[in-house]
């Protein structure tokens, strides 16, 4: 019956001890999950979890943003919007149905994007995408020329 | 609610945009980069907050914003995408950056 008791002192070491591994190693993921709560502001979207992967989901939210604001801004559609709601004198009804028309259109262009890279081969895609941003390009620069 | 208002610049709206510089510009960065998500949102909310400020600024919208100097950062922007597509193929992926 001696050599029992040793056996199971140490049979309680190891849980003990395993239990602070777990405890240890169920605070990291708690640590991480907290500060990317603390970096992601509630808006309902999904992005990925990993941080690096939500920097760069952020990263191409901010530039897609901004420069798509910039080039929309005095543009014609917003030139439509303002004539609209100085007629009619009521703004929120043209805005309504301007955002849901400015919503479906970039959606329907995503979406076509996302077709396309089913079909074609990455780098051929990245050429054709870069290809076509330099052209609005040149379109933004025409329109800066003509207004001079 | 006006119906017929807001059908009027829906039809209006959504047909202008059609092809527009916006929506290749969607098509060719939802098409290339790992996170065509953001691509839609922050496209949509781009175009939401322009035409917001066309309906509550109104014409005060070229004084706030001129349009030469708007316009000149708006084309360096797609000029910026455009270079980093062609020369280092996806600029968002992780093993790219290292400076930020």
């Amino acid at each position: 019956m001696t050599p029992a008791a040793p056996s199971e002192d140490s049979a309680l070491e190891k849980e003990t001890a395993s239990e602070n591994v777990d405890v240890s190693a169920s605070a990291n993921p708690d640590d991480e999950a907290i500060t990317q709560a603390s970096s992601d502001p509630a808006t309902g979207n999904s992005p990925p979890s990993d941080s690096a992967g939500l920097k760069g989901w952020w990263k191409v939210f901010a530039s897609t943003y901004v420069t798509i604001f910039l080039a929309e801004i005095g543009d014609k559609t917003q030139v439509t919007t303002l004539l609209m709601s100085a007629e009619s004198h009521k703004p929120w009804m043209v805005f309504a149905g301007a955002g849901t028309a400015l919503v479906c259109t970039s959606l329907l262009g995503v979406l076509l994007g996302r077709w396309l890279a089913t079909r074609l081969k990455p780098r051929t895609l990245e050429l054709g995408a870069g290809v076509t941003l330099l052209i609005i390009t040149i379109g933004l620069g025409w329109d800066i020329f003509q207004g001079f | 609610m006006d119906w017929s208002l807001i059908g009027l610049s829906f039809a209006a709206v959504f047909l202008s945009e059609l092809g527009d510089k916006s929506q290749v510009a969607a098509i060719a960065l939802g098409g290339s980069s790992k996170y065509p998500k953001a691509v839609f949102f922050g496209t949509a909310a781009a175009l939401l907050t322009a035409s917001l400020i066309g309906v509550l600024i109104g014409e005060g919208t070229a004084t706030l914003f001129p349009p030469q100097a708007v316009k000149s950062v708006a084309a360096l922007g797609f000029l910026f995408m455009g270079l980093r597509l062609l020369l280092l193929g996806d600029g968002e992926s992780d093993s790219t950056e290292t400076t930020d």
